[in-house]
C-alpha cells in the first residue's frame, strides 16, 4: 500500500487549527526563526535550489518568480500575496491547509515576504470559504499577539503586515493579475501582461504571488533544505502534491503523495477504485482548465513534465474520475456553460468564444445526425484560435478539455450519446 | 527616447523609442486594424484585432500592447494574420447589432467592409445572444447609450476615468451579457454631467449625442471648421459640424492643446444658442419706448450724430466704451482703437474688471504680467497645486481634466474655498476660510513657512527686489500670524494651516489656480499680494510647472486686456500715459500724437457710478451685459437711464439693452474670423463656420464703418488678417505672431518675433518689472467693511455652476445645458435651516442694503454656517441686486463674494 507523504499537510488532523500554541509545539514559527537569522538571498536562493513548481496550476519555478521579486528593486514598496481563491471545478486543497493549518500558510508568506523585502501581504480568500476565514483571521491575530506578525518580527527587525481580502465569486480573480485587480478595490479584469507581477503588480509595484499549496511548503524547505526536498519526488517535479480525487471513486478526498505517482495508483489504489465496479471511462485532470485522460493514460506519472509528454495537464492536482457510463458529452457542455459564464467579456475571443462553443456544441448534442468527429475538431479548431489570441489565460483554457477529449476519447464521446 | 529604426512587413520604419507599437505603425501609413486603442488611452488589449508577430516572441501578440524597441522585426500582415483577424471580426458581428443610420462615425462598419464581412455569406458564426435584451438608455439629457451596439472596447470607461477623471462609467454583468452603466445604472440620475468625452471616443455609436441625432446625417456634413469655444477661458479646439448652413455638431480636435480633444458639455453642447430665433436680426431703434426695426444707414447715421454731438457737448471724456470678453482680439483691437481715436477718450473698460482686475493689478506690481505663467499641461505634472477660491472643475473643466490626471499620479492638491467645490474630493487639504479672511490665512501660512525655514534663500537674494531687506520686512508684518491665531481669525485649523504650509513650501515644483473667490473683494488685490508673497519666498516660481495661473472666465478676457481694453492701457500692457508709448501708437495708428488722450480713462464700475453722476453721457456697449453682471443693480439701472445715448451691440435682447437708444445685431463667435488668447496665453484662431443671420453684422465692421461715418475713418481691411497684422505692430507680446503662424497650433505670448516659438513659462530668467525682480507687498489682514448684522445675519457668496455662464446670455439658450438644470437657489447650512425653521425648497425673499430677490432654499453643509451661495446665471434672480459697488482701491474690482443679506421665508 502507498503511503502519504505529507509536507503541506504535516500538521493537517494532528493539531487543533485554533491554536497557535499546538502549532508552536509542532516546530511551528522554527523555519520563521532560522530564515529572519539569514541573508534574504539565502531564502529564495535555497527555494529555487528546492525546485518547488507553483502548486496552483502553472508549475513555473517558484524561486525564480521570487528572485525576480526580490531583486528588482531595493528601497522600494513590495507585496507578497496569497492566492487563496482556490475556484477549479475539484480542487479543494488550499481550503484544507487553510482550515486545518492556517499558520503554516502565514509562516511560509512571512518568508517569501522576507526573502523578497516585504513588508504588506494579502491573502486573497475565495469568498466562500467561511472556515477558511475565519481559521485564518483568528490564526492571524495569534501571530500578531506572538510576534510573529507586526513589527521587529522576533527580535529580526524585520515588520510584516498581513491581511485578508474576500473573493466575491468570480472564478477569474483567481487568475494572478486579475486577483491583484481585485486586492485594489477594483472590478476583476485581466491585465496585459507583461509586465508580471514580480516586475509590476499590486499598486504598480513588484509583487509576488503565490499559491496557498505553494506557501505552504516553505516552511519545511527552510527547515529541511533544498537537497531534502528534491530528494521527494520527480527530478524536475520535486515534492509532494495534494490531490484532490472526486467523482465515480470509491475514497474520495484529498491525499498528499509525492510526484510522480502514477494516475492508476492514485485511482486504484489511494482512492479505492471505481465505484460500484463500474469500468473507468475518464479523468479529467486540473479541473475545468484541464484534460481528459483516457484509460491507456492511466500509467503516466503525475508530474508536470511526463503529463506534459502525453498531452495532459496535472494542474491543480484535481482528479475528476468518471465511470464509463458516464455521458462526457454532457459533461463538456458544463464545462463550456462554466467558461461561459465566468467569461468575463474584456477580450472578443474569450467573451464571444466561450458563448459560440457552447452553443454549437448544444446544438450538436440536439441534432440527431451528432457527429462527434466533425463537431469536436470544429470546436477545437475555434478554441485554438480562442487560446491563440485570448487575452488571459481562461480564454485559453476550452481548448485543453476540448482537444484531450477530441484526441484521446472519441470512442466514449461516440458512445456518449448513442 | 528618440526615434529608432524598426521593421514592419521587412519595410524599416522610423519609430519613438518605447512608444506604443501600434500607433508607431499607424503614423507611418501602416493600418493595423484595431477597435479598442485609442492615442488618449492606456492600452486595453481587448479586441485584439492588433496582433502582430515579433521576431524573437512567441505566437501573435497584441501591437496595442507592445512598445517599440530598436532593431524589432514585425510582421503586420500575413495570411495567417488576416484570417485570425478575419476570425474575430467576425466572432464580434455575432453578438453586434451592425445597423446604421449614418448619424456617427462607425469604426467597426469600416473593418467589416475591409473584411469583406458585410456580406452575411461571408460569415462563418451564427448570431449569439439572440434572447438578450438590451435596452436604450435615453435618460441622459445629452446622449443615449444602445448596448446591443456596444463592443465593450473600454473606450469610454477610459474616456470618463483617465481623460475626464470622472470615473462615472463601468461595466453592469458581465461576459455577453455585460453592457456599460453610468452611476447606479440610470444615466441620466448618475454624476454624469455631460461632458462627452464617452461619445467622442466611443468607435461603433454606442454611445451618441441626442441633439440633432433626427437631423444629422454625415454623409451631408458641408463644413467641418476647426474653431474655439466661446465659453470659458481654457480656450478648447473645436471641431463644428455644419449642415445646411446649421451647426449640428462640435466634437474637440485631437493631438492639440490646450484640450487634447477634450471638451466639457457647454464646449460640445453649447452651440445651439447661435440658431436661437431670439437672434437679433435687425437694427433697432428706440422710438417712444418701443424699439422699431431700422435700416443700418438709419441705425449708424442716429448713432454718428449723437456721439458726435456728446463729443461736441461735454468734451471726448464724456463717452465710455464697454468691449467684450467674448469677442475676438480683432474685434477688441478695433474697438478699443474706436474709443481712442474717435471718441478720443481712454474710457475703455469691460468685465474683466468685475473679475480678476485685482489678480491682474497685484501681479503687474508684484511680477510684471498680469497672466498665468505657466501652461496648462503644467496642471498635471506639477508636484503640488494650490487652488484658491476657483471652483475649477465647474468653471475651467477641462483645465480640471489635467488637475484630476494629476491627482491620480499622485498630485498633492490644496483647496482653499469657503465653499465646497467638487474638487475636494481630490483634494489632500481643504481649508475653508471664513469669507474674507484670505490675507490672514495666507499670512498664516507665510509664517509657518518661515518658521520651519521653508524658504528659497537663493531666490530671495537673486530675484527678488531688496533681497533679504524686503524678506525681513515681510518676516516682521506676519510675525503676528501664528497659527493659533489665524485660526481665530479664519476658523481653519492651526494643524491644517501649518499642514498646508508644509505640502506646498516642501513640494518640489507646485502652482497656484487662483479666482474669483480670492479677487472679487475688497481686499482683491491685497489677497493676492499675500499669495505672491507665498510664492516668491519658497521661490515656486519662474521654474517650469511653478507659478501662478488665474484661470480666466471668458474666451476672450484675457485677449480683450492684451489688445489694450484697459483705460490704462494700449495693446500689449504698455501705458498710455508716457509720451514715448503715445507716439509710437500714434504712428501706428497714423493719427496725431496729441489726439490720443494721456489721461487714464475710467473702469468698468467708475463709468457706471460717472454715469450715475452725469459725468458719462453717452456709452456703447458690445457684447457685455451689465444689467446681471455689474454689482449693485438697482444702482446700475438708474445710471443707465441716465445716459443720453446708449448703443448696445448685442446678439440678443439682454436685461441691458432694455435700456438702449440703439441695438445693433452683431455675429456670434461661430459667425466670424479671428483669434481669441485663452488663459495660458495661447493665441488661438476662431474661424467662421456659418453666416450671420439675417442683417447681423460681424462686430469689427460695424465699429470700422461707424468710425468713417464719425469722420475719423481707419484704414482698409480686407480681412481679419490684416487687423491682426497691424495688431501685432503695436503689441509687442504678439509682434511675432500672424494668423498664417497659427493655423494649426496656437502660440503663447510673449512671442517677440515670427521665429520664437512663443513662452510655455514665464519668468524663468527675469520678472517682467523694470528692475527685472519681483517684489514683495507685505499687507495686514483687515476686517471687511460689510458684516453681518442683526438685521443682516448672513453672508453671501456668490458664484457660477457647471451649466450655465455668466450672465445666461448663451448658456440657457441650449435645451441640453437647460436640461441639465435651469433653476435659481440659494445653498445655506442645515444648522442655519434649523434655527430658522427652513426646509428645502423653501421659497425665500433674501435682502440686503441695496436690494432684494426671491429664490429657493438648497439645504447643504457645502457653506459655513452663517454663509450662503448663490449661482448669479440667473435673471429671475438677480444676485447682483444685492451685491455692493463698494471698490477695492488698487483695481476698482467690486467685491461680488461679501454682502451681508437676511433671508425670510415667503409663502
Amino acid at each position: 500500500m502507498l503511503k502519504e507523504y505529507r509536507i503541506a499537510l504535516r500538521n493537517s488532523g494532528l493539531i487543533n487549527p485554533e491554536s497557535i500554541e499546538e502549532f508552536i509545539a509542532a516546530d511551528g514559527y522554527q523555519a520563521l526563526r532560522k530564515a529572519l537569522r539569514s541573508e534574504p538571498l539565502g531564502i529564495y536562493e535555497e527555494i529555487y535550489e528546492s525546485g518547488l513548481r507553483g502548486r496552483g496550476g502553472a508549475g513555473f519555478s517558484t524561486g525564480a518568480k521570487e528572485k525576480a521579486a526580490a531583486v528588482i528593486c531595493s528601497d522600494c514598496d513590495k507585496y507578497v500575496i496569497c492566492n487563496a481563491d482556490e475556484g477549479e471545478p475539484g480542487t479543494f486543497k488550499d481550503r484544507v491547509i487553510m482550515e486545518t493549518d492556517p499558520h503554516t500558510l502565514i509562516e511560509g508568506m512571512t518568508i517569501a515576504a522576507y526573502s523578497i523585502g516585504a513588508h504588506r501581504g494579502f491573502i486573497y480568500i475565495r469568498g466562500e470559504y467561511e472556515l477558511s476565514i475565519r481559521r485564518l483571521t483568528l490564526a492571524i491575530e495569534q501571530a500578531y499577539q506572538h510576534g510573529f506578525l507586526g513589527n521587529n518580527i522576533l527580535g529580526s527587525g524585520f515588520n510584516f503586515d498581513l491581511e485578508i481580502r474576500r473573493g466575491a465569486g468570480s472564478y477569474l480573480c483567481g487568475e494572478e493579475l486579475t486577483l491583484i485587480e481585485s486586492v485594489e478595490g477594483k472590478r476583476g479584469y485581466p491585465r496585459i501582461k507583461p509586465p508580471y507581477p514580480a516586475e509590476k503588480g499590486l499598486w504598480g509595484s513588484p509583487t509576488l504571488i503565490n499559491n496557498v499549496e505553494t506557501l505552504a511548503n516553505f516552511p519545511q524547505i527552510i527547515l529541511n533544505g533544498a537537497k531534502w526536498y528534491r530528494s521527494i519526488g520527480t527530478e524536475n517535479s520535486p515534492g509532494t502534491k495534494i490531490f484532490t480525487i472526486s467523482g465515480d471513486v470509491v475514497n474520495p478526498g484529498y491525499y498528499e503523495y509525492p510526484m510522480g505517482i502514477t494516475l492508476r495508483e492514485l485511482i486504484f489504489d489511494v482512492a479505492g477504485g471505481i465505484k460500484n465496479n463500474k469500468p473507468f471511462g475518464t479523468a479529467l485532470l486540473g479541473g475545468a482548465a484541464g484534460t481528459f485522460a483516457a484509460e491507456n493514460q492511466l500509467d503516466v506519472q503525475m508530474s508536470y513534465d511526463k503529463l506534459k509528454e502525453v498531452g495532459l495537464t496535472l494542474g491543480s492536482g484535481a482528479v475528476i474520475v468518471l465511470d464509463s457510463t458516464r455521458n462526457v458529452n454532457q459533461t463538456m457542455l458544463s464545462i463550456l456553460k462554466f467558461f461561459k459564464h465566468e467569461s468575463c467579456g474584456k477580450c472578443i475571443p474569450c467573451r464571444i468564444g466561450t458563448t459560440q462553443l457552447y452553443e454549437t456544441l448544444a446544438n450538436e448534442l440536439k441534432s440527431p445526425t451528432f457527429n462527434p468527429n466533425k463537431v469536436y475538431r470544429e470546436l477545437v479548431w475555434q478554441a485554438e484560435l480562442m487560446a491563440r489570441t485570448s487575452l488571459c489565460p481562461l480564454g485559453q483554457s476550452p481548448v485543453l478539455p476540448l482537444k484531450s477529449l477530441h484526441d484521446n476519447l472519441m470512442a466514449l464521446l461516440t458512445a456518449s450519446n448513442a | 527616447m528618440g526615434k529608432v529604426s524598426i521593421y514592419i512587413d521587412d519595410r524599416e520604419v522610423m519609430a519613438e523609442q518605447g512608444a506604443n507599437l501600434l500607433h508607431e505603425a499607424r503614423k507611418n501609413g501602416i493600418n493595423i486594424p484595431g477597435l479598442c486603442y485609442h492615442p488618449k488611452l492606456t492600452p486595453t488589449g481587448a479586441c485584439r484585432l492588433c496582433l502582430v508577430k515579433v521576431e524573437g516572441q512567441r505566437g501573435m501578440v497584441a501591437s496595442c500592447t507592445l512598445a517599440v524597441k530598436e532593431g524589432m522585426h514585425v510582421t503586420a500582415f500575413d495570411q495567417e494574420l488576416e484570417d485570425t483577424r478575419r476570425f474575430l471580426l467576425d466572432y464580434l458581428i455575432s453578438e453586434q447589432n451592425i445597423d446604421y443610420d449614418n448619424t456617427y462615425p462607425d469604426e467597426l462598419r469600416e473593418l467589416m467592409f475591409r473584411y469583406g464581412l458585410h456580406l452575411p455569406q461571408n460569415r462563418f458564426f451564427k448570431p449569439v445572444k439572440p434572447h438578450a435584451e438590451f435596452k436604450v438608455d435615453s435618460s441622459s439629457p445629452v446622449l443615449t447609450y444602445d448596448p446591443s451596439k456596444c463592443i465593450k472596447c473600454f473606450r469610454c470607461i477610459k474616456a470618463c476615468d483617465e481623460v475626464q477623471g470622472k470615473n462615472v462609467l463601468s461595466f453592469y454583468e458581465r461576459g455577453l451579457a455585460s453592457y456599460i452603466v453610468a452611476g447606479m445604472g440610470v444615466w441620466g440620475e448618475s454624476e454624469c454631467d455631460g461632458c462627452g468625452e464617452c461619445i467622442q471616443l466611443c468607435p461603433t455609436g454606442a454611445i451618441v449625442e441626442k441633439p440633432n441625432r433626427n437631423i444629422i446625417n454625415l454623409s451631408k456634413v458641408e463644413r467641418r471648421v476647426r474653431t474655439t469655444c466661446p465659453y470659458c477661458g481654457v480656450g478648447c479646439q473645436i471641431e463644428l459640424l455644419v449642415q445646411n448652413g446649421r451647426i449640428v455638431r462640435s466634437n474637440g480636435v485631437e493631438g492639440v492643446l490646450p484640450n487634447d480633444g477634450r471638451l466639457c458639455v457647454k464646449g460640445r453642447f453649447g452651440y445651439e444658442f447661435v440658431h436661437s430665433p431670439e437672434r437679433l436680426t435687425k437694427p433697432l431703434i428706440r422710438k417712444n419706448d418701443v424699439f422699431v426695426e431700422a435700416t443700418w444707414d438709419e441705425a449708424l447715421s442716429l448713432i454718428a450724430t449723437k456721439f458726435g454731438e456728446l463729443i461736441q457737448k461735454y468734451g471726448p471724456d464724456a463717452l465710455a466704451g464697454y468691449a467684450s470678453a467674448k469677442c475676438t482680439n480683432e474685434d477688441n483691437y478695433i474697438f478699443q482703437k474706436f474709443v481712442r481715436t474717435v471718441f478720443g477718450t481712454n474710457n475703455i473698460d469691460y468685465c474683466t474688471r468685475l473679475c480678476h482686475a485685482s489678480t491682474v493689478t497685484a501681479m503687474l506690481r508684484s511680477i510684471g504680467d498680469g497672466a498665468g505663467s505657466n501652461s496648462i499641461q503644467d496642471f498635471e505634472t506639477t508636484d503640488c497645486l494650490v487652488v484658491t477660491g476657483n471652483n475649477i472643475i465647474e468653471t475651467h473643466p477641462v483645465t480640471a481634466t489635467y488637475v484630476k490626471r494629476g491627482a491620480a499620479r499622485g498630485m498633492k492638491i490644496i483647496v482653499i474655498d469657503p465653499k465646497w467645490t467638487p474638487l475636494v474630493s481630490y483634494a489632500t487639504l481643504w481649508l475653508q476660510p471664513r469669507l474674507g479672511t484670505d490675507v490672514a490665512l495666507l499670512n498664516g501660512m507665510v509664517r509657518e513657512i518661515i518658521a520651519n525655514n521653508w524658504v528659497d534663500h537663493d531666490f530671495i537674494q537673486n530675484r527678488i527686489d531688496g533681497g533679504m531687506q524686503s524678506f525681513l520686512e515681510l518676516k516682521n508684518l506676519v510675525d503676528k500670524y501664528t497659527p493659533e491665531h489665524t485660526e481665530s481669525i479664519t476658523g481653519v485649523s492651526a494643524d491644517k494651516i501649518k499642514e498646508a504650509a508644509r505640502i506646498y513650501a516642501t513640494a518640489k515644483t507646485a502652482m497656484v489656480a487662483t479666482g474669483m473667490g480670492m479677487s472679487q473683494q475688497v481686499t482683491g488685490t491685497h489677497n493676492v499680494f499675500s499669495l505672491l508673497n507665498m510664492i516668491l519666498i519658497t521661490g515656486k516660481i519662474g521654474k517650469e510647472r511653478c507659478g501662478i495661473d488665474p484661470p480666466r472666465g471668458q474666451n476672450n478676457v484675457q485677449g480683450a486686456t492684451d489688445v489694450g481694453c484697459h483705460p490704462g492701457m494700449y495693446p500689449g500692457y504698455i501705458p498710455v500715459s508716457n509720451d514715448e508709448n503715445r507716439r509710437r501708437v500714434a504712428g501706428v495708428w497714423n493719427v496725431p500724437f496729441d489726439s490720443l488722450s494721456a489721461k487714464p480713462g475710467l473702469t468698468t464700475v467708475e463709468i457706471m457710478q460717472a454715469a450715475y453722476d452725469g459725468k458719462i453721457k453717452g456709452l456703447y456697449i458690445m457684447g457685455e451685459n451689465p444689467m446681471i453682471s455689474d454689482p449693485n443693480l438697482n444702482h446700475t439701472e438708474e445710471a443707465l437711464k441716465k445716459l443720453e445715448f446708449l448703443v448696445v451691440q448685442d446678439i440678443f435682447h439682454t436685461e441691458t439693452t432694455r435700456f438702449a437708444h440703439v441695438i445693433l445685431p452683431a455675429s456670434a463667435w461661430a459667425e466670424k474670423n479671428g483669434t481669441f488668447v485663452n488663459s495660458d496665453r495661447r493665441v488661438l484662431r476662431v474661424r467662421k463656420a456659418i453666416e450671420c443671420p439675417g442683417e447681423a453684422r460681424e462686430d469689427w465692421k460695424i465699429i470700422h464703418e461707424l468710425a468713417g461715418r464719425m469722420g475719423k475713418p481707419m484704414p482698409v481691411y480686407a480681412d481679419e488678417s490684416e487687423i491682426f497684422d497691424e495688431l501685432a505692430k503695436v503689441t509687442p507680446i504678439m509682434a511675432g505672431i500672424s494668423h498664417a503662424r497659427i493655423e494649426e497650433h496656437g502660440i503663447q505670448w510673449p512671442c517677440p518675433t515670427p521665429e520664437h516659438p512663443g513662452t510655455s513659462t514665464l519668468y524663468i530668467d527675469r520678472f517682467n518689472t523694470p528692475s527685472g525682480k519681483a517684489r514683495l507687498y507685505p499687507v495686514d489682514h483687515v476686517d471687511q467693511t460689510e458684516h453681518a448684522t442683526p438685521e443682516y445675519p448672513f453672508i453671501l457668496n456668490s458664484g457660477r455652476i457647471l451649466y450655465h455662464y455668466h450672465t445666461g446670455t448663451m448658456s440657457r439658450r441650449n435645451k441640453p445645458l437647460t436640461d441639465f438644470t435651469n433653476a435659481h437657489y440659494v445653498i445655506m447650512h442645515p444648522n442655519d435651516a434649523v434655527k430658522n425653521g427652513i426646509k428645502p425648497n423653501t421659497k425665500v425673499r433674501i435682502t440686503s442694503a441695496r436690494g432684494s430677490l426671491d429664490t429657493y432654499v438648497r439645504i447643504a453643509d457645502e457653506v459655513l454656517e452663517g454663509e450662503l451661495f448663490m449661482p448669479w446665471h440667473f435673471t429671475e434672480a438677480q444676485v447682483n441686486r444685492l451685491t455692493r459697488d463698494e471698490l477695492d482701491p488698487y483695481s476698482r474690482i467690486a467685491p461680488f463674494k461679501i454682502s451681508a443679506v437676511r433671508v425670510e421665508a415667503i409663502d
